[in-house]
């Protein structure tokens, strides 16, 4: 396998020059300049430091749009035209986004599996191009081994770029990916033997340091699912949640949605956009009955769908272990205490 | 929003009027033919304290370049108090839209009575002048392309 | 650790053992310790051997009056509506409160939401809590793996770094402008009252915008607002929202879009603001909880400038008041009546 060593500057034009194959996101500062948000467009050929750990915002808004045009209409009466879907607006721009965690690239492939026959999650996915960046300093909030991803995985990624003594090491993934690092002719050298073993090693230690045991989708697919709903705890969770959507939103692996029609002055169009089951809204029926009415029934189903109902179905956990709900939750509901204790059942 | 011609921009206005003053002046501003410019379009409520801050907002969304509000004079109100508690509710509206940079004058209040036809058709021209100044409404107006 | 905070634990959970033993509550709202560092949970104790597991430090954010009125309702015998009131007294419940929650819990007896019999407010004067975000700012972002509080300092340590902070240099904005840091109405009072605390400008922030002209105060609102993701932590962390249905999910009409479209999402901002118009006590609590960081206190806060200026009230402090916005008197201010303005005779 070939691997290509940037220096800084050297990835800076790299990723500026990939700019004429689309647009290139590149992780973003809140501006006070402390805290990573999500990603901005690329403005200058110069390379944004990156914190350790994930941005506040998810990958998925890339691949789940807030919102998704899924077709628009005419309201006009009479028209030939009118309430007849139209295509949205066609010729979707590639992006290439830099600096993606590898929890946030797995994302993207468990996501995939629930939209597995969704022609626009799929159009997404071929638009966007993911340059993963491999994590050096894990976060104590940070549990992607657990939940069966690495520090160094690269799934769901195009590419792979690891820091190492200051320099970048990147490696094709995919097909796309070979073709973005041909664009390196001239800024990037073939990396020497002990830059790759370096690269082995890390990949080497990350994968040693992912735990041991039984995988816990593994023993959660294996457990009564009734068993795991009836749980003593959740009433106790729930308690405290203030059933707002944060968690959902900041998670990378919440694909829900909903859709409604917007329209306005004689124009429409059908809208895809994230929804989140903590609201209430998202279960109400037309009739009135609301089968998640209470705070408890959706707290439980945010999680079971994560740790039982996903991995039934798929196979592996609807979780990434990015961290992002156990740091931003306003309660501190810690959802690894909450697979700790269903595993403990 | 509309044009009317090729290049005269007229500004849309929408106007909430209570049902037992404003709207009575603006009836009789039309039966004593006082000339007012045909901008408002006129939705008619039982009283200004019925106008909740979803309404103005709302026609705002919608791409209104104004909003008029009016209502009986304080201590004229058909229910006794109505046009009193929403002054305090329309005060603190107008200030806070001002605070986040709504133009001063895209949204107005005032109040007409039943036998003030020519104060109401002036009120109208004061408001469709301002905000013609202001040109077209851009901030809160929602596009869905 | 901070030796207030260890004494205010102490009796925190002193009464909460007395009040639970004694039967004379059935639960007892407070924090417990949380699962990172300058985390804490809202923690309700039913049973008196819980007591231990409150705690009470700086980093208490999140309005527990917030719960209050869910609580007390599970805690009533269920009941279909048309049914009679349950005879008797009901369950009661123990509320720890700082100044600013201890004003929400006024406004929500005065909203009929709470029933002043059936709460014991344990009051404790606040000396601010700290922004986690402030926190993470000093360390320039790096993660922080512990932090002690001690009176005056916090500690942060983190991965290669060990940095001493003033405590006063990060609490929140809203404390740091805070003028009743004491409880206004408490049944039980922890620690000694602080008094009126002297603020110099309160409302410099929201005049700090006014400053600016129109166009840039909306360059402000719509650049400040832009990150919103709609997760509604803010409404949701807010004492004052307890509408059953809240206008984000009126459908028909629709009075805001879903999904995170501009106008859309600084609609919902703007009246999510004006609903705590007169109500709002500066608690922070929508801002600490925000996951991304919008300052949409800063709409509150003006509102509260100019309810106070208006109409000479502040929300929640005394039970006998009516609240500014259910009120009236036949002299407001209205010299934003076109019809009355000073050079049209009117009378400001």
């Amino acid at each position: 396998m070939k691997v290509l060593k940037f220096d800084r500057k050297g990835m800076g034009k790299w990723l500026a020059r990939l700019g004429e194959k689309g647009n290139v996101y590149v992780p973003a500062s809140s501006k006070e300049g402390k805290t990573a948000i999500g990603w901005r467009k690329l403005e200058s050929a110069e390379m944004p430091p990156v914190s350790p750990g994930v941005p506040a915002r998810p990958v998925k808004n890339f691949l789940l749009p807030q919102p998704e045009v899924l077709f628009r209409f005419s309201t006009r009466p009479g028209k030939e035209d009118s309430f007849i879907p139209r295509e949205p607006e066609p010729g979707q721009v590639d992006n290439i986004i830099f600096g993606v965690r590898p929890c946030d690239a797995r994302s993207i492939m468990l996501n995939a599996m629930p939209y597995e026959n969704d022609p626009y999650y799929q159009a997404r996915m071929e638009h966007n191009i993911i340059i993963g960046l491999t994590c050096g300093e894990p976060c104590s909030t940070c549990f992607c081994s657990w939940t069966g991803g690495s520090p160094m995985g690269t799934d769901g990624c195009d590419l792979s770029v690891t820091e190492l003594e200051g320099a970048f090491m990147a490696r094709a993934i995919t097909r796309r990916g070979e073709k973005l690092l041909e664009e390196a002719a001239g800024i990037a050298v073939e990396a020497d033997h002990d830059a790759v073993e370096g690269l082995e090693k890390m990949s080497a230690t990350a994968v040693a340091g992912a735990g041991s045991g039984t995988a816990p989708e593994r023993a959660l697919r294996e457990r009564d699912l009734m068993e795991l709903y009836n749980a003593p705890f959740w009433q106790d969770l729930a308690e405290r949640c203030i059933n707002c959507g944060a968690c959902t939103f900041l998670c990378p692996t919440c694909y829900c949605f909903d859709i409604q029609d917007e329209t306005l002055h004689g124009k429409g169009r059908r809208i895809r956009y994230q929804d989140s089951c903590m609201f209430p809204l998202f279960t109400l029926h037309a009739s009135g009955h609301n089968p998640r009415g209470q705070k408890v029934q959706r707290v439980r189903n945010r999680f079971m769908h994560k740790l039982k109902y996903f991995p039934d179905r798929f196979g592996p956990l609807s979780c990434v272990g990015c961290g992002r709900c156990v740091r931003d939750c306003p309660v501190n509901i810690d959802i690894r205490e909450v697979m700790g204790k269903l595993l403990a059942l | 929003m509309g044009t009317t011609s090729e290049n005269k921009w007229e500004p849309k206005i929408v106007a909430f009027l209570c049902n037992w003053c404003s709207y009575a002046g603006a009836d009789l501003a039309g039966v004593s033919r006082f000339q007012y410019p045909p901008n408002i379009r006129i939705i008619r409520l039982p009283c200004s304290g019925r106008v909740s801050a979803n309404m103005i907002l709302d026609a705002l969304r919608s791409g209104a370049d104004g909003v008029l509000v009016s209502g009986c004079h304080p201590g004229d109100c058909h229910y006794i108090s109505g046009n009193l508690f929403a002054r305090r509710r329309f005060a603190l509206l107008n200030n806070l839209l001002e605070f986040v940079g709504i133009e001063p004058g895209r949204v107005n209040f005032s109040w007409v009575s039943a036998s003030e036809g020519e104060q109401f058709a002036e009120v109208v021209r004061e408001v469709t002048e301002t905000v013609k100044k202001l040109g077209p409404s851009t901030r809160l107006v929602k596009n869905i392309g | 650790m901070s030796t207030a905070n260890q004494k205010i634990t102490e009796e925190i959970r002193a009464q909460a053992e007395r009040l639970l033993s004694s039967g004379e509550v059935e639960a007892f709202l407070g924090y417990e310790k949380g699962s990172l560092p300058m985390s804490v949970r809202p923690f309700t104790a039913r049973k008196p051997e819980d007591a231990g597991r409150l705690v009470w430090n700086s980093f208490c954010v999140l309005n527990l009056a917030n719960y209050l009125p869910a609580l007390l309702k599970s805690l009533e015998p269920p009941r279909r509506p048309g049914d009679p009131p349950p005879e008797g007294p009901l369950p009661r419940v123990a509320v720890v409160a700082t100044g600013c929650w201890s004003r929400n819990i006024v406004v929500q007896i005065r909203e009929n939401q709470v029933d002043r019999d059936r709460v014991t407010i344990v009051g404790v004067p606040s000396r601010g809590m700290v922004s986690a975000m402030k926190v993470r700012a000093a360390v320039n972002g790096r993660e922080i793996t512990a932090v002690t509080e001690e009176d005056h300092l916090l500690l942060v340590e983190g991965n290669g770094f060990r940095q001493e902070i003033n405590r006063w240099d990060v609490v929140r904005d809203n404390c740091k402008t805070c003028r009743h840091p004491d409880p206004v109405i408490h049944d039980i009072l922890i620690g000694k009252k602080a008094g009126q605390r002297q603020v110099q400008e309160p409302f410099a922030q929201v005049k700090d915008i006014e400053s600016k002209d129109s166009a840039r105060r909306w360059q402000w609102f719509a650049e400040a607002f832009e990150s919103c993701i709609r997760c509604y932590a803010c409404r949701n962390a807010c004492p004052l929202c307890y509408c059953p249905t809240c206008f984000v999910d009126d459908s028909r009409p629709q009075w805001v879009g879903k999904s995170t479209d501009r106008t859309d999402t600084l609609l919902f901002h703007l009246l999510r603001a004006y609903h705590c118009a007169g109500r709002c006590t500066d608690c922070g609590s929508c801002e600490s909880a925000c996951p991304v960081g919008i300052p949409m206190r800063l709409l509150t806060k003006k509102l509260n400038m100019d309810v106070l200026e208006m109409y000479g009230s502040e929300a929640g402090m005394s039970l006998d008041e009516p609240l500014p916005l259910t009120t009236y008197d036949p002299s407001d201010p209205q010299g934003f009546v076109l019809t009355e303005r000073e050079e049209k005779g009117g009378t400001r």
